[in-house]
């Protein structure tokens, strides 16, 4: 873009910094991972397992029963974007309607929600989930961020596209509002769907302020949750001297297959959809 | 016709009610119980402005908000203007096919959840991890530091990890802003004799500013509310360092359930963030967002 030779010679040399400050960690992570006990508490540069070993994994699942933070995570994670989507997806279409009196203030309110982040009223939710006998149950994470202002007017933008005469064409047709959106709106406006489903997804999978503030009950604690008890917030407590590191990292590892299996397939749709949001 | 518009206003409905019930409310609640006495069990009577009182001669609370300007401050600063390096080489690099390779590559932390990004770099900054390792083998060090665990690295990394970890996903607000520039511009200053840091000065960097201006916002309004971040990283010895007021009104509240006092230290934060808010609205050339 600039025609320079010294800074195209800067932009290779900087992006392979910045690219190879992601992928060695990773790797690294991964090398302690599959590393033996005794081998992943020895000092030096380790890019590989030395000696070999899957006592990570092994500890991880038979100690941890790792597998019930996972099947929590997952059902919140199914559940609680399913209904983030539709709910946002009603509210988009009926706000990205011209004809709609009153749509300003109502976008105007969703707009103002901006404004209040969860982490200032950490108290005051806690209270109220309490008083709907919300604390300790999965459903208190469904709950958590089930609409968001972000969500509603990235898929208003994507409705407000659809070509009016389409829809007009409907009406005149005899079809009702709740069957133009579901056999025509939904369809056409399936790029904004899928990015809004797949943001919500990864941001549903990583919930963490949540469940420490509304979940004490072992039995249901979330994969982020289970994961923070074992890396031990990176202090040196009395816990993380018995938890070693090769069983932190195996478990970083089983955090992460889930997004990069993910990642490939929507990252198209997780950079649309942050144009989109950039452009609002 | 009002039936028509009947059925479009409750679909907005629920989201209003969920707003209402789940954001409005607790926001008015927290409002409401930072000026009584209030503990696990409930309300133990009004207490006027005593919270207040308490809130501004703690010495924890006064140390969590310099944190938390401290901490918002470096993100902000870092966070805005980092990022436009990526974007900058990104458009450097061709064939498109290995831009996107790098895009996907630098974008993936913003996907990982804090608790991933603190383990990854925990097992790479160990007193035994790789960057111990190569600092100790050219020499730099004779003996291995425990990064997460000396105070003076503690909000170098809050402020350093989160600019790392969102590095990705703000760099490709600029790209995108970047691909809107008229080339033919760039290529008429380049007859007339331009170097590419007249072109970056010139033409670039005035092109990028509104959306330096709309990162700023973004950043600001995200980093003052750092939690997860700061939360993972505090240990024993780093607390006094990285603890937030978000962070302190959790352990107050919900830990030692002082819950009229962290409400305060709440509505604190909540009032310098809306304040903040306001301010930017004033900045020169920040538009208001469309309300349509």
């Amino acid at each position: 873009m600039l025609r320079s030779p010294a800074f195209r010679l800067f932009a290779w040399v900087f992006l392979s910094l910045l690219a190879l400050s992601m992928i060695v960690p990773m790797v690294g992570v991964v090398a302690t991972s599959f590393t033996s006990k005794l081998g992943s508490m020895q000092p030096g540069i380790r890019l590989w397992p030395d000696p070999v070993s899957l006592e990570g994994y092994t500890t991880l699942f038979r100690r941890f029963e790792f597998w019930r933070p996972f099947g929590n995570t997952l059902y919140v994670t199914v559940i609680g974007t399913l209904a983030h989507v539709g709910l946002c997806a009603l509210a988009g279409y009926a706000l990205a309607q011209p004809d709609l009196p009153g749509k300003k203030i109502i976008a105007g309110i969703i707009l103002v929600t901006l404004t209040i982040p969860s982490q200032t009223i950490l108290v005051p939710l806690f209270v109220v989930f309490r008083s709907l006998g919300l604390l300790n149950t999965l459903l208190s994470l469904i709950v958590a961020e089930l609409v968001s202002a972000f969500s509603i007017l990235l898929l208003k933008t994507y409705f407000e596209q659809i070509p009016r005469p389409i829809i007009d064409m409907a009406k005149i047709d005899g079809a009702g509002p709740l069957r133009i959106f579901w056999s025509i709106a939904l369809p056409l406006a399936r790029p904004g769907i899928i990015t809004v489903t797949s943001f919500n997804m990864v941001w549903k999978y990583n919930l963490f302020i949540e469940p420490l503030l509304f979940i004490n009950d072992p039995r249901k604690i979330t994969l982020q949750v289970a994961l923070q008890s074992i890396i031990g917030g990176g202090g040196t407590t009395s816990t993380s001297d018995i938890i070693t590191p090769n069983v932190m990292m195996a478990g970083i590892v089983v955090g992460l297959v889930p997004l990069l299996l993910f990642y490939p397939f929507l990252q198209r749709y997780l950079v649309q959809g942050l144009y989109m949001g950039a452009v609002k | 016709m009002m039936a028509r518009h009947g059925v479009l206003y409750l679909m907005v409905l629920p989201v209003l009610l969920y707003f209402a019930v789940f954001l409005f409310w607790p926001a008015l609640q927290g409002f409401l119980i930072s000026f009584q006495k209030f503990g696990l069990m409930g309300s133990q009577g009004w207490v006027g402005l005593t919270n207040y009182q308490k809130v501004f001669a703690d010495r924890t609370v006064l140390r969590s908000l310099s944190n938390t300007l401290t901490i918002a401050c470096g993100i902000t600063i870092f966070g805005t203007l980092l990022p436009i390096l990526p974007a900058l080489a990104l458009a450097e690099i061709t064939p498109a096919k290995l831009r996107r390779s790098f895009q996907t590559v630098i974008y993936a932390p913003y996907l990982l959840s804090w608790v991933i990004i603190v383990g990854l770099w925990l097992n790479t900054l160990s007193p035994v991890g790789l960057v111990n390792g190569v600092l100790l083998a050219i020499g730099i060090l004779d003996k291995p530091i425990s990064f997460f665990t000396l105070p003076q690295f503690g909000q170098p990394l809050v402020i350093g990890l989160t600019v790392w970890k969102d590095i990705g996903f703000l760099s490709l607000i600029y790209f995108s802003a970047l691909m809107s520039l008229d080339l033919d511009l760039l290529d008429a200053a380049e007859i007339d004799g331009a170097g590419w840091w007249a072109k970056l000065r010139h033409l670039v960097f005035p092109h990028l500013l509104p959306v330096i201006r709309v990162v700023f916002v973004m950043t600001l309004l995200g980093s003052l509310r750092t939690f997860d971040s700061a939360w993972l990283m505090m240990n024993g010895r780093t607390a006094d360092s990285v603890r937030t007021l978000a962070i302190f009104t959790y352990e107050r509240g919900l830990l030692r359930y002082d819950l009229g006092f962290a409400s305060a230290a709440g509505v604190l934060l909540l009032v310098i963030s809306l304040a903040l808010t306001a301010l930017t609205r004033l900045m020169p050339g920040i538009r208001p967002p469309k309300e349509a």
